[in-house]
């Protein structure tokens, strides 16, 4: 059900839309939960969790536990947006997109904790309707109670400014990522033909609505760039059966391997490192990784970090 | 409220038309694919049209059609009543057309305008043997101009109706409804079904079926078969009173009162005649008796001395020749003054390039532009709509036929709805798997433009989105991956073009094949894992 409060936000985010381009900034209101916890060296360490060898479900719920439970992320009454990859048309085997038992797994857990809504979109790269079919997640979120949105709807992206950005000053972003309580980030672990490897900061381009101006302008440092603007609460990356080369899109089951593991943090940066080792890289060599780390939006030296591993078998 | 037929003829022509129409309609607006491909494809299979043309192949819609033509010998034009969309919402229009005031309440009989229908028959046949079937007959098609109708204008228009109450319906509570974008054909695009559309509804809201009894050839063609038809609606001269009211319900200004006969290769079989005569005494009579003792005169125009002397019948055969001959000299002169790919030199690859690309399963451009009749059914399925109608992409031949808009989106590597719904044979093949391998144009990689190159920043958009692997990314310069082709994997689906940022002139861009070809396909051993198993590597 919705409140007369979503109505009044949803409107405001009509009107913003609709208005010239300058004057949006008179509706977005500030994100509720601003970029707060830049890890500095002086702070606490931020924890990472990797778990392996269990079903996606349990290693989320261990990872969960670790990190204090999705209490810790969620209080009743809260607005959650859950951002997967749903980039591709394609099935749940061939590793393109979240696997949709973490997605339904974990708006569950949402609601349960007393999250007021949970909403699931992605600006897909294949046609939507297809691509959230196929990949599963459009069924398993709904089943949860979640509500599936539109990824591909101009009308819900408003133009913010990101005044941290060294190039991308301004973007179109999704509204659920500017208005929701609660932004939880859920990658899966692929090969990238240019990035060499997309997890959780990659993964956000899928909250912008003109991807072509990262391209153009320099990928890697409008990735990192984003971050400036909010970071996830939680980032939860799905690298059960990674892709390992062909990515992102893949061409068969043959392109992933089995490593049964998922990583979760709320350090993007600490997290998208870890991913990194799994595929075999430094993370350093990994540009937007090394970007965002020396822009200090993260860690990337796992070494300083406070790593719980877990194998439970 | 309009009152349901009493007579079961007419009631079973209403019921048959409302299927057609509705189920039609439905498939043509569907933006947001409730309906199954197969909807459209077995109702438009029905029509003439896509048959006539099936048989010209020895295609699927050979044995529909031939039963078309044994119904209409059997039972008259049901075809032009029941089953063509366009009819029934000529229909749809006429009734609407009651409530404008006017003197006259009703149309009353008119002389056939036979040379008018007959030069646009054989204006059509001449085409078809020029070499121009293909375009004629999208231009003249009945079941296709209403295709076009449907999705080039209701389409959108139900799109943006629907965008309109998505923001009131999700803050509602109701998820189900969200924006779809509307899918705009060009300006130029626009105009021919806007203008079909204004005349059939100004001919239909004045004169009932002028169109299919003066321009429509299939109605001619139809006609010529249910002038003999062994059943033909006819009135029985002893039950008759003159009173008029089948010829106030006639919508084909066929019924001749004075001489009592019928003309039945104008009359549509609507059976409203039939529905409203009190005295019984209009209905189906067996026609094929060699002396009929009834009163029930032969069919077509009265008893008149039908020699070579006739006038009317001079200036049918008249209209017969001069049509095939202008239009035989007319196309013959036009296929030669245009063909599509002199006018652009640039593309011109070992002769085989063409401006406009042709979807998979249409073989080639030359087959498509002879088989495809642009009803549009595949551009109102096409779940990207990477389909567009064409304007001069592949000639004025290729006038409104789907293209393949690699700038509006690209083909989804895992679709096959177009070929699917299509009911012309134009789009045919057997399986996904075969799509997969159909090389319907070729990438080419302009690596001077390319932002690799020109920015000195990773980009690889074109990578990404290749379905089959013909990009990929090699290492260049300084840390960069430079987009690397191998046009032998490359099916030409126009994810590269669509995904590239570079503007204007995108840095990669696919030249359609005029005969499409067979793909490689890259076949790779399982995967091994690029770090330790077992462990975590930190």
């Amino acid at each position: 059900m919705k409140t007369r409060r979503d109505f009044v936000k949803t409107t405001l985010a009509l009107g913003a839309t609709f208005s010239l381009v300058d004057f949006s900034g008179l509706f977005a209101a500030e994100p509720p939960t601003p970029a707060t916890g830049l890890s500095t060296e002086t702070g606490p360490k931020p924890i990472l969790v990797a778990v392996r060898d269990g079903d996606r479900v349990t290693m989320l719920d261990k990872a969960l536990a670790e990190l204090g439970g999705i209490q810790a992320f969620v209080k009743p009454g809260q607005t959650v947006v859950i951002k997967p990859n749903i980039g591709w048309n394609s099935t749940p085997e061939r590793g393109a997109n979240t696997h949709p038992s973490i997605v339904g797994h974990l708006t569950a857990l949402c609601l349960a904790a007393g999250a007021k809504s949970v909403s699931v979109f992605d600006n897909t790269c294949d046609q939507w309707q297809k691509t959230y079919e196929i990949s599963g997640i459009e069924k398993a979120a709904k089943d949860a109670g979640a509500i599936v949105v539109n990824g591909k709807d101009e009308t819900l992206y408003r133009e913010t400014p990101i005044p941290q950005g060294v190039i991308l000053k301004s973007a179109k972003v999704h509204s659920l990522v500017l208005d929701s309580d609660v932004f939880i980030n859920v990658p899966v672990l692929k090969h990238h033909s240019s990035t060499q490897m997309t997890a959780a900061m990659k993964n956000l381009m899928g909250v912008i609505w003109n991807r072509d101006f990262y391209h153009n302008k320099g990928l890697d440092q409008c990735i990192a760039d984003l971050l400036t603007l909010r970071k996830p609460a939680l980032n939860i990356i799905d690298a059960y059966h990674p892709m390992v080369r062909n990515g992102p899109r893949g061409k068969t089951v043959d392109d992933v391997v089995e490593m049964r593991t998922l990583l979760a943090s709320t350090d993007i940066v600490a997290v998208d490192a870890a991913a990194a080792k799994l595929l075999g890289h430094v993370p350093a060599d990994i540009k937007h990784v090394k970007i965002a780390h020396d822009m200090k939006l993260g860690r990337m030296d796992l070494e300083n970090l406070d790593v719980r591993r877990h194998k439970l078998a | 409220m309009i009152p349901l037929p009493r007579n079961p003829l007419k009631l079973a022509r209403v019921a048959t038309a409302i299927l057609f129409f509705a189920g039609l309609t439905i498939a043509f607006v569907d933006f947001r694919e409730f309906s199954p491909a197969r909807l459209g494809h077995v109702l438009a299979h029905a029509q003439f049209v896509p048959g006539l043309l099936s048989l010209l192949i020895g295609g699927m819609g050979t044995v529909i059609f031939l039963v078309g033509i044994v119904v209409t010998l059997a039972i008259g034009r049901i075809y032009c009543s029941a089953i063509c969309p366009l009819g029934i919402l000529q229909d749809a229009i006429t009734r609407i057309g009651k409530w404008i005031p006017r003197k006259k309440r009703f149309l009353p009989f008119a002389k056939p305008q036979t040379a008018l229908r007959h030069v646009f028959l054989w204006s059509t046949v001449a085409a078809m043997a020029a070499g121009w079937g293909g375009f004629a007959l999208a231009l003249l098609d009945p079941y296709s101009n209403f295709g076009r109708i449907v999705s080039m204008l209701a389409r959108p228009v139900l799109t943006f109706a629907n965008n309109s109450i998505v923001g009131l319906a999700n803050a509602a509570g109701i998820q189900s409804l969200y924006r779809v974008t509307p899918a705009w054909a060009g300006a130029g695009a626009l105009l021919l079904p806007a203008l079909f559309l204004t005349v059939i509804a100004i001919m239909s809201a004045l004169r009932g079926r002028l169109y299919c009894n003066t321009i429509c050839p299939v109605g001619t063609a139809l006609g010529l078969i249910s002038r003999f038809s062994a059943f033909r609606i006819a009135i029985d001269k002893a039950a008759c009173t003159k009173c008029g009211d089948c010829l106030r319900s006639c919508k084909a200004q066929c019924i001749d009162l004075r001489s009592g006969t019928i003309d039945a290769s104008r009359c549509v079989a609507c059976y409203n005649c039939v529905g409203v005569c009190e005295h019984h005494g209009i209905g189906y009579r067996f026609s094929w008796k060699k002396n009929p003792t009834s009163a029930i005169p032969a069919p077509a125009a009265p008893a008149v001395n039908r020699t070579i002397n006739d006038p009317q019948r001079r200036a049918f055969l008249a209209s017969i020749a001069g049509s095939v001959a202008a239009t035989s000299v007319i196309l013959t002169k036009a296929r030669a003054a245009l063909p599509a790919e002199e006018a652009t030199p640039a593309l011109v690859r070992s002769g085989e390039a063409s401006r406009a690309i042709c979807p998979p399963g249409s073989r080639s451009v030359d087959q498509f532009l002879d088989q495809c009749t642009s009803c549009h059914l595949c551009i109102s399925a096409c779940p990207t709509h990477v389909l567009q109608p064409a304007l001069f992409e592949y000639g004025l031949e290729g006038l409104l036929k789907p293209r393949m808009d690699y700038r509006s989106a690209f083909c989804l590597f895992e679709c096959t709805r177009c070929i699917e719904v299509c009911p012309d044979d134009a789009l045919s093949l057997p399986d996904l798997a075969t799509k997969q391998v159909t090389q319907i144009g070729v990438a080419d990689f302009h690596q001077s433009r390319c932002v690799v190159e020109v920015n000195g920043t990773d980009c690889a958009a074109c990578s990404e989105h290749c379905p089959t692997k013909a990009i990929t990314t090699k290492p260049y310069r300084e840390n960069l991956r430079l987009p690397s082709l191998d046009q032998s994997l490359c099916v030409g689906c126009g994810a590269c073009e669509y995904a590239c940022p570079v503007k204007p002139t995108k840095a990669i861009l696919v030249t359609g094949r005029r005969q499409h070809g067979h793909a490689q396909k890259l076949v790779e051993k399982k995967a091994t894992s690029p770090a330790q198993t077992g462990d975590f590597p930190f």
